[in-house]
């Protein structure tokens, strides 16, 4: 094909090492003595967004006495190659028309990177990567495309070298798989790393690239209970089997939360609330109310306390996980500082309720105790520190006893009473209370302003004005639409 | 030391006659300048040419070799005055800048260079940032050229070009005593490509053979001199560059078959415009065109003679004029009209008046003007119809569902950041004194205008944040805040901010974000940038130059008369949350300024990295700090990720299997720049963060206390763990 040039796009995003990937690709068309030219837009993305790439080849052996005349821009209906290193990116390739059915090939990695937008969300705000696929895969030519960074992670290698790898197998620029890895060799940096995931995704790419996208129908695996440790365990998971099979995955998991929390006696006091739900439960999607209601419930009474948070950083899987988390060799030493601020609220929730509240609402004790407030910076890997934190850990013991459980409690039952009235009479509120649910969570402020949102709900449902389950969902949503509380106080108001 | 290093590249500056050049549009361009012979060079950084600067700062030997002096020019305005020294010696010289804001900076001596007019040829290389990835706002250059009665220089985007177009340019200045813009396009200046060298010429005058001193009265710009000058550029500079423009062939007439067309068309947007030929099946792909092109690699002043030639017989013709108002089109028009020729021309009434010239638009413009000429012998590819397709060719709900998932990626400050806490400390006290109104300034510190932060009212210009809040601080309810980097202080910010603002009284607060660096442009030294060390945000020891004649910003406020001036590390938030509130609260009157000091992040890893690894590899215990979150304590509300917005704080799904929220997740690019940690203190978050610093090459202390804590933490973690699990479910 010597009437055009091959024209490539490519996107990376910071860091992504674009630049590296463009240099080999230049390397390779020099080697197979074709004509390469390139150009890149970084503007203000220097910083955080995408450089885009864009390269058109022709052979040097085509060419008479006129060199060709090629394009600096991208355009749409123009591109053989596209390439985008995550999922949104490559949509964003088929949402600018460089994707063409007749005759552009997509590579792109199916790994995400969120952006600031997802991220920030108050819940969960990620887009849903296999709807994108999914059309990508209707809109190219060919869709070559697995997890690219995974496959990089794999051989420690950088993901240009998995990016090359699909590249060179999609087959698409006529340049042999040896000129690919012998550039890769002449750049000299962790030439056996990259060689091995550039060999793994060529691969990948031969093999799997030329079929359409189709999104993968994992079947859910079906849970079954796992056998008890102990005679008290074996006696809360024998109570399991009366509830239906769809809500015993949870209940499993609440149990084991509140045993690992409290005690046999908590959990066996959690069944009993879901128990109670579970009576007034039409069987409607499943048991939807009797399962959401025991998510949210193991989760409200495991709430986060002092002894809580204390006794996940002094557990013994808590260094093999940071460890893991940082990439620590296994015999490296590290220091693991936390960064600690406690307030009044949160010591005094500690104390018994009437001493609690008595301090709470004391100025000279509320003086005395900010001099232990303060951010705090405590090595947990020192003796001293790990000390104060299992004794905190194990205060625990105590908690039926302390202001904070009593707090949560009345919080607690007052949301069951509104759910257990509405299950009888207006199923689908009784639902929208349960995933209400979701939105306690956070330490303090964050926490106040959860808690306080779910008494603003729970108070409307009891002055009984027929808030329906629409109205409700559209609160919840406000409530998580930003955090300042604003939008869900407007929304409340109107 | 800029953010990319050219100095591989330079070696290939010494290239000679024959050798073929193979590099990018920026590095031709400082080929074609040592081509030329020039004795002097400067510039400001700015995209797109900031490579340009950096070529030139890394090519120092190979400029020195030759006797070229290389000055990295305080200001645009700085960089147009150094071409005064071709106002009286045959001395060829350029500088470069981003254009239009630096033309605009360096307006006054531009324009009484050009009334003077020069004798050596003066050149100045603009980076027209107009289009697809620029940072600007979206003017264009020419209307300077013609007002000054500049050339304007536009060459088409292959490397021979753009050199033979420099050598040409400077040629051109002389013969017509007039200083040239050349003018490069963001994606020119980073294409590659090659072309054949020729040999370097060292200047006729610089430090080795200086010129006689010569006055020249008559150029000095004062009347009445102005108003011979002012009759000088049309009488004779305009006719003697028209005469040399004809006779050197700097513009191109490339033949067609079809005759009764043609195609009008500046050198930068020819490579689109043939690609468009090629699609509709009118062009090979060496460009050989069915439709006759004139090219215009002179984009001003236009040429009558070459125009009407090249539109005489023509039923019509269409022009490709990138940018608007349609200064090109409208000359054309006057041009033909003159001429009585009749020549039907096409231009902005088909294609759209603002905007780039993208491959898209061309097409469709080009096919619009031949599907109007409606010429039997002409078929196209593609209909109008089939073009306006490929625009959108998604269907109506994938484009929706696109439209709403794929998320956009605004710019934002990168991971580590020292401004990152500045801002999250501002947003903390906004909360109590606020709402704010911000006057923002140019750099890296403007994405504080966008989330996570939403700081920021205006910006007016580089250096200008003080300046512009001169007249709203009688009308604000708090003390104006203005926000300015230690670039653009030095760019500007000290006369027009600083000097001024103590002159009138100004009692505002000025924050200097100073992180040692013209970061933005890609890391530029500046006038302050001090040792390493010297910054109180750096931690790592480095054997840093040291500079005997520091500039420092304080010194500068204290000289312009201010009396109230903190020095803060940007990374304590408590101390800056107070200083701050002190800045807005005190009775006291006169400029507050603070400083907000911490080293540009992407800077720093560039110059501790390689340390820190030889460190490891030779031995040495050393220490590395990054954060974690942890995933059982995160609840997944990310107020961490909205106070902050640091690229390495993502999420990652929720490994308990109750809760739906992703939790908050460091990535392996932490720096452990210890914001996480201030804020987690500082907006009282949650106790989920946690530094973790690794320990390198432990030294006897290291095994031995880390032994002793191991074994006894793991003794009692192993019985309580016996304990969990006998009393687990």
């Amino acid at each position: 094909m010597t009437d055009r040039t091959i024209n490539m796009v490519a996107a990376a995003l910071g860091g992504e090492g674009g630049g590296v990937f463009t240099n080999w690709v230049i390397g390779v068309a020099e080697r197979e003595d074709w004509l390469c030219q390139t150009t890149s837009l970084a503007g203000v993305a220097q910083r955080t967004g995408a450089t885009i790439y864009y390269l058109e080849f022709f052979p040097r052996s085509a060419v008479k006495e006129q060199a060709p005349v090629m394009s600096l821009f991208p355009a749409q209906g123009d591109i053989d190659i596209a390439i985008a290193s995550e999922v949104a990116e490559a949509a964003r390739m088929v949402q600018r028309g460089f994707v063409t059915a007749e005759r552009t090939t997509l590579i792109a990695s199916d790994h995400r990177v969120y952006s600031i937008a997802e991220k920030a969300e108050l819940g969960d705000g990620t887009i849903d990567p296999l709807v994108l696929q999914e059309i990508a895969g209707r809109y190219a030519q060919q869709y070559i495309h697995y997890d690219m960074l995974a496959l990089a992670n794999e051989h420690n290698a950088v993901i240009s070298s998995v990016l090359l790898g699909a590249l060179a197998g999609s087959g698409v620029l006529p340049f042999p798989r040896e000129s690919f890895e012998a550039e890769i060799r002449e750049a000299g940096k962790a030439v056996d790393v990259n060689l091995a995931a550039f060999s793994a995704s060529f691969q990948r790419a031969l093999s799997g690239g030329v079929e359409q996208f189709e999104p993968s129908v994992a079947a859910e695996p079906v849970f079954v209970v796992p056998q008890a440790t102990s005679a008290a365990g074996a006696e809360l998971l024998r109570r399991l089997e009366a509830f239906p099979e769809s809500c015993r995955e949870i209940l499993y998991h609440g149990l084991d939360k509140c045993v690992d929390y409290q005690d046999y006696a908590y959990a066996h006091q959690f069944l009993d609330e879901v128990r109670d739900v579970l009576a007034l439960d039409d069987g409607r999607q499943d048991y939807r109310l009797t399962r959401e209601t025991g998510r949210y419930l193991a989760l409200w009474m495991c709430f986060e306390d002092i002894p809580r948070v204390a006794q996940f950083k002094t557990r013994a899987a808590r260094m093999d996980k940071v460890r893991d988390e940082v990439m620590a060799e296994p015999d490296q030493f590290f220091d693991v500082t936390e960064f600690f601020r406690p307030r009044v609220e949160e010591m005094c929730s500690l104390l018994p309720p009437r001493l609690g509240n008595y301090v709470l609402q004391s100025s000279s004790w509320r003086k005395f105790l900010n001099l232990f407030t303060g951010g705090k910076q405590l090595r947990t890997n020192t003796i001293g520190v790990f000390f104060s934190l299992r004794f905190l850990a194990g205060l625990r013991r105590f908690r039926r006893g302390m202001l904070g459980y009593q707090h949560e409690h009345a919080m607690i039952g007052r949301w069951l009473t509104v759910l257990r009235d509405a299950a009888g009479n207006n199923p689908e509120l009784a639902l929208e209370l349960a995933e209400s649910g979701r939105l306690v969570k956070g330490y303090g402020d964050t926490r106040a302003r959860t808690t306080a949102q779910m008494l603003a709900i729970l108070q409307r449902v009891e002055e009984g004005e027929g808030v329906s389950a629409d109205q409700l969902k559209a609160w919840r949503s406000e409530a998580l639409a930003d955090d300042t509380g604003e939008a869900f106080g407007e929304a409340l108001a109107a | 030391m800029a953010e990319r290093s050219f100095a591989k590249e330079v070696l290939k500056l010494r290239s000679g006659d024959g050798e073929v050049f193979q590099g990018e549009g920026i590095l031709a361009i400082t080929k074609a300048l040592l081509q030329s012979g020039v004795s002097y060079v400067g510039g400001y950084q700015g995209s797109p040419i900031s490579h340009l600067m950096d070529v030139l700062n890394d090519a120092q030997e190979i400029l020195g070799e030759l006797g070229v002096h290389f000055e990295a020019s305080g200001s645009e305005a700085t960089a147009a005055a150094m071409l005064s020294a071709s106002v009286n010696y045959p001395l060829r010289g350029a500088v470069t800048w981003k254009s239009t804001v630096g033309t605009n900076v360096a307006s006054d001596a531009l324009s009484n260079l050009a009334s003077s007019g020069v004798t050596g040829g003066a050149m100045v290389i603009v980076g027209e940032d107009y289009g697809e990835g620029s940072s600007i706002m979206q003017e264009r250059t020419y209307a300077f050229a013609m007002k000054a009665q500049m050339w304007l220089l536009d060459p088409r985007p292959n490397l021979t070009s753009i050199v033979d177009n420099v050598e040409k340019g400077f040629q051109l200045s002389e013969a017509s005593n007039t200083p040239i813009f050349y003018m490069m396009r963001i994606r020119g200046c980073h294409v590659t490509g090659e072309f054949i060298a020729r040999d370097n010429k060292a200047p006729e005058f610089s430090n080795r053979n200086p010129v006689s001193p010569n006055r020249e009265a008559e150029k000095i710009i004062l009347p009445p001199n102005v108003y011979a000058q002012e009759q000088e550029k049309i009488a004779q500079r305009l006719p003697a560059a028209i005469d040399f423009i004809k006779k050197e062939k700097l513009n191109e007439f490339f033949p067609g078959k079809h005759e009764q067309l043609g195609i009008i068309v500046q050198g930068g947007v020819y490579n689109t415009v043939i690609r468009a030929l090629q699609r509709q099946g009118l062009c090979d792909v060496f460009g050989n065109s069915d439709i006759p092109i004139y090219v215009m690699n002179v984009a001003y002043p236009l040429i009558p003679d070459e125009l009407v030639e090249f539109c005489v017989g023509k039923q019509q013709v269409l022009v490709l004029e990138e940018g608007q108002p349609e200064y090109v089109e409208q000359g054309i028009h006057t041009v033909l009209r003159r001429a009585d020729v009749q020549t039907r021309v096409y231009g902005k009434d088909i294609m759209p008046m603002a905007g780039e010239y993208t491959g898209q638009v061309t097409l469709l413009g080009l096919t619009r003007f031949v599907t109007s000429a409606g010429l039997p012998g002409i078929s196209l590819r593609l209909s109008e119809e089939e073009v306006r397709a490929l625009q959108s060719t998604l269907a109506d709900d994938d484009h929706n569902t696109l439209l709403e998932n794929v998320p956009p990626r605004p710019s934002g400050l990168c991971t580590g950041c020292p401004e990152r806490p500045l801002f999250s400390a501002l947003k903390q006290v906004q909360t109590e004194l606020g709402p704010f109104h911000i006057s923002s300034d140019i750099g890296c510190h403007s994405f504080a205008t966008l989330a996570p932060f939403n700081l920021g009212n205006t910006i007016m210009g580089y250096g200008l944040s003080l300046a512009s809040s001169s007249s709203i601080r009688h009308a604000l309810p708090h003390k104006s805040i203005s926000i300015m980097g230690d670039g653009g202080f030095w760019h500007n910010g000290l006369t027009s901010g600083v000097t001024s603002a103590v002159f009138n009284k100004h009692d505002g607060l000025l924050i200097i974000v100073d992180n040692g660096y013209s970061a933005a442009t890609g890391g530029q030294d500046i006038p302050s940038l001090v040792e390493p060390n010297q910054i109180i945000a750096t931690t790592i020891d480095t054997d840093g130059p040291v500079r005997d004649d520091e500039q420092p910003i304080d010194e500068a406020c204290r000289g312009a008369g201010v009396k109230w001036i903190r020095t803060v590390s940007t990374y304590s938030i408590e101390s800056m949350k107070e200083t701050l509130r002190d800045a807005l609260t005190t009775q006291e009157p006169g400029l507050k300024v603070i400083i907000a000091e911490g080293e540009c992040m992407l800077n720093r890893q560039r110059r501790v990295k390689p340390l820190l690894n030889k460190s490891i590899k030779d031995g040495k215990r050393t220490r590395r700090a990054r954060f974690m979150v942890d995933s059982e304590t995160c609840t997944g509300d990310h107020a961490c990720i909205r106070i902050s917005g640091c690229p390495s704080l993502t999420i990652k799904p929720n490994p308990d299997p109750l809760r739906q929220d992703p939790v908050s997740y460091v990535d392996n690019s932490c720096v452990g720049c210890g914001v996480c940690g201030s804020n987690a203190h500082a907006a009282i978050l949650c106790p989920s963060f946690s530094r973790v610093d690794l320990v390198y090459n432990p030294n006897g202390w290291d095994r031995f206390i880390g032994g002793i804590r191991q074994s006894v933490i793991g003794w009692l973690q192993e019985r309580d763990e016996r304990k969990r699990v006998a009393r687990a479910l």
